[in-house]
């Protein structure tokens, strides 16, 4: 049930100030979006023509606590057959955005290990300018699964086939002839100063 | 032909994981005559990862303007690295506030725009053309191939360059090379799942087993992708999610620019077909 003492009106206004949120009132809920979202097949369950509605009705807690809103691929797909032009794909990440801005407000308390995967792979790029898949792993699972010694059984269990294969297939590691540790090692620009500015900068912004 | 040299942009793939695809698309290439000049000390586009459009647009910029400065328009072998890109100079072509914010974080952002990002696919095609790539080729592919686009080649519409539905750019090029593109349309733009594979395994592992499992039933020898990302899903993780699902799938999955290299006689090793994850010998039979 609604309550509508418990709705906050400025939700949508909220959504609308971010980047890619700005189209939120042009949904006119013809659930196109649902029907083709490749999501929505395999999780029947998962809207996001229910998680617009429930942002313009202002159910800020529901919608920024909805495990849902971590499952989107970001495939672009109700985007492209949208016939309002809502930008469902950046719209979503807008809400995300505005989910990770409040747990680190102490807020709210995010039920998926997404938002460790991404900022564990933007550090990487800040820190050596391109992706380091081990620096990744190294941060993500430790992190996901609460100590370091789990993370790294977690780790093992995930990569242990899957980095023998990359090492014997010779696109990891020596046998690559490609640089001796291509792949094992960070691969290092040059101007990591100019990285350290741009993420200073794009954090700035989300403020 | 009117393209004779280009700025790569080879993305963080490049180097590991996707080492096929960077090996086959230089190879490639270099046999139609295209000079690629590596954009000097690239930075990573920010993938799917950087939800932050303005962190996009400042990762992007340094890159677009490294190209520019060497006038030289941007190819990219990988479909989200093109849809950063694309994306950016869009952006800061129509925004010139952004433009000039963007510029202010360090002299080395300064994109003016006179540059276009494309798409490996897109410059193969639709700039280097049909009738050129015909004129070089010299090997049949007898083999069954199919085409998978995944996300970002006809989506969104703003940095699209072919259909969001049926796109049909790989299987002109599958025909052109005598190979026979098997009926797959409503897997084509699928996506791949790759974008969950580490933080909910089980929706991607059922996403990649549909895409794999419908080119079998289609009776493809192979799957043929223009995406590194895609390639790490239906490739590089396909014994894992074999292992998962406890099934057995064993679908060789190609970029393809290896299958190219092979039209244009280049050989297999020279295109990394010995690095992708589901065995390709049986594949690289049936080339004469």
């Amino acid at each position: 049930m609604i309550k509508t003492w418990e709705l906050d009106p400025g939700f949508k206004d909220e959504i609308m100030k971010e980047p890619g949120g700005e189209h939120l009132t042009s949904c006119y809920q013809c659930s196109t979006c649902t029907i083709g979202c490749p999501i929505t097949e395999i999780v029947p369950s998962y809207n996001p023509r229910k998680i617009i509605q429930m942002s313009l009705l202002g159910m800020r807690e529901e919608v920024l606590s909805s495990p849902d809103l971590w499952i989107c691929l970001i495939c672009q797909t109700c985007t492209a057959r949208c016939p309002q032009d809502v930008g469902i794909s950046d719209l979503l990440s807008a809400i995300r955005r505005i989910a990770e801005k409040d747990e680190e407000a102490g807020k709210l308390k995010i039920e998926s290990s997404r938002p460790l995967f991404d900022t564990a792979f933007l550090h990487t790029v800040e820190k050596y300018g391109r992706l380091y898949d081990i620096g990744l792993a190294m941060e993500y699972y430790p992190k996901r699964e609460g100590s370091f010694i789990a993370g790294q059984k977690a780790m093992m269990k995930d990569y242990m086939d899957f980095g023998m294969r990359m090492f014997f297939k010779g696109k990891m590691g020596p046998l690559g002839g490609h640089g001796l540790l291509k792949g094992v090692l960070p691969s290092k620009i040059k101007k990591t100063d100019v990285m350290k500015k741009i993420f200073k900068w794009a954090e700035e912004k989300e403020k | 032909m009117s393209v004779t040299k280009l700025a790569y942009y080879p993305g963080c793939p490049s180097e590991a994981t996707a080492l096929d695809q960077h090996i086959s698309t230089e190879a490639v290439f270099e046999k139609l005559g295209v000079e690629l000049v590596e954009v000097e000390d690239w930075n990573c586009c920010g993938a799917a990862e950087a939800e932050n459009p303005m962190l996009v647009y400042a990762l992007n910029a340094r890159n677009l303007a490294i190209a520019e400065r060497a006038s030289l328009n941007i190819m990219t072998p990988c479909s989200i690295c093109y849809y950063n890109l694309a994306r950016t100079a869009k952006a800061l072509k129509e925004d010139e506030k952004l433009s000039a914010e963007i510029k202010g974080i360090d002299s080395s952002l300064e994109y003016n725009g006179t540059i276009t990002a494309k798409h490996v696919l897109d410059v193969l095609v639709n700039d280097i053309g049909m009738d050129e790539l015909e004129s070089k080729i010299v090997k049949k592919l007898n083999i069954k191939v199919a085409p998978y686009y995944g996300c970002y080649i006809g989506r969104p519409r703003e940095t699209a360059y072919d259909d969001p539905d049926d796109p049909v750019l790989m299987d002109k090029l599958i025909e052109l090379m005598g190979g026979e593109v098997v009926p797959f349309t409503q897997m084509k733009t699928l996506c791949c799942g790759g974008p969950l594979m580490m933080t909910r395994a089980d929706i991607a592992y059922d996403m990649a087993r549909t895409i794999l499992g419908t080119a079998k039933s289609a009776g493809a020898d192979c799957v043929a992708l223009a995406c590194p990302l895609c390639g790490m899903m239906l490739d590089a993780k396909q014994p894992d999610i074999e292992k998962a699902l406890g099934i057995k799938i064993e679908m060789p999955v190609v970029y393809i620019t290896q299958l190219l290299g092979l039209a244009l006689g280049i050989d297999a090793s020279k295109l990394g077909l010995d690095k992708n994850a589901v065995d390709t010998k049986e594949l690289l039979g049936k080339v004469v």
